[in-house]
């Protein structure tokens, strides 16, 4: 019996620890991989700020926004793509107001806590006409990673997160 | 009474005209100050780190902000991406060179929670040079957070103070012999 239990909990184990793996091989197995993202700027055709879901369709990057609109750049002419990562403060500008009106030093407390960690996926492309480009797209925690191995797959250089060269991203002063 | 209000009524026709005259005449010096700006265009450059270990983001950030900010100014008459095909067979072009002088990295939870610390802090060197390498203007600017608002926004301020300095300069006319010397 006793044996019998330890067996169903290494069973069980095994089981919860190859999910995420299961679950990360089948994203990239399969061409479609789309995820929730904010554009914060330089995406060519979307309006900053705008959200939507960003997806790899054949040889395309793809950011369909969630009021219709849609972009696209060929994975071609993408030159590289860095990520990092960073902390933000959630709740946008209403936060900050109730931040700054909390008295006795709350907003402060609210400060310490109200804060989440973002995947950042920055994007050098040229346009049609050779032109140079930048894109920076705000991901949640651990789709940036998920994004850049899927365009690191198709040929695109990647830097950043699992790479060391990505630590420069943290910067530092001259 | 009845010279009291001639007086209140002289004074404001006298106040109507010359804010009237200085309304009219004002934007003519703005385009006449333009006039040689305007037949320019302008290739913005990828931003050179000069060094410095700068975040490819805020690197990506400067780089479009500059762009946007250069449009709307409306200094030059076409404001160009590196790189872009049509830089070859323009006469009249001007490059935006920025390197960056020095960066600190900043935090925004820092910044709410103790207000003094977690400033984000940039400082490039913008120039402006003609085909042939002449410089033709060269300053050095700041673009800082430091109470609210994303890192990111360094770059967006940065970017508008290159803008507004840009905006104040009054270029000479490309002439045959520039144009010819390029």
């Amino acid at each position: 019996m006793r044996y019998q239990i330890a067996l169903f909990k290494t069973a069980r184990e095994t089981l919860r620890c190859l999910m995420p793996i299961c679950f990360a091989a089948a994203l990239m197995s399969q061409d479609g991989i789309q995820v929730h993202a904010r554009v914060v700027l330089g995406f060519q055709g979307i309006a900053n700020n705008a959200t939507g879901d960003l997806s790899i369709e054949g040889d395309a990057l793809v950011f369909q926004t969630s009021a219709g609109p849609s972009a696209r750049i060929p994975v071609g002419s993408i030159r590289g793509v860095s990520l990092s990562q960073e902390d933000k403060e959630v709740g946008g500008t209403p936060m900050a107001f109730t931040r700054a009106a909390t008295p006795f030093g709350g907003g402060r407390v609210i400060g310490l806590f109200g804060h989440k960690k973002y995947d950042f996926l920055t994007l050098e492309y040229l346009d049609s006409n050779g032109g140079f480009h930048g894109t920076i797209c705000q991901l949640n925690k651990g789709q940036g990673q998920v994004l850049g191995t899927a365009l690191q797959a198709k040929g695109v250089h990647l830097t950043g997160l699992n790479d060391e060269t990505g630590k420069a991203g943290n910067g530092g002063e001259k | 009474m009845n010279l009291n209000c001639r007086a209140v009524s002289w004074k404001s026709i006298t106040v109507a005209f010359v804010i009237g005259v200085s309304a009219l005449t004002l934007p003519l010096f703005a385009e006449s100050n333009r006039s040689g700006a305007g037949r320019w265009d302008v290739a913005v450059e990828e931003v050179d780190g000069g060094g410095v270990r700068l975040a490819p983001e805020f690197q990506v950030a400067i780089y479009e902000n500059l762009v946007d900010e250069l449009v709307k100014t409306r200094q030059f008459s076409r404001v160009l991406r590196t790189g872009d095909r049509a830089l070859n067979d323009d006469p009249a072009l001007l490059r935006l060179k920025t390197t960056v002088e020095s960066y600190t990295p900043g935090s925004e939870t820092k910044r709410a929670v103790t207000t003094v610390a977690g400033a984000t802090k940039l400082k490039v060197r913008a120039q402006l040079c003609t085909s042939d390498g002449k410089v033709v203007f060269e300053t050095v600017v700041d673009g800082n957070v430091r109470f609210f608002g994303g890192n990111l926004r360094a770059t967006h301020n940065l970017a508008r103070n290159v803008a507004s300095r840009i905006k104040l300069l009054a270029l000479p006319e490309p002439t045959p012999s520039t144009i010819e010397s390029q």
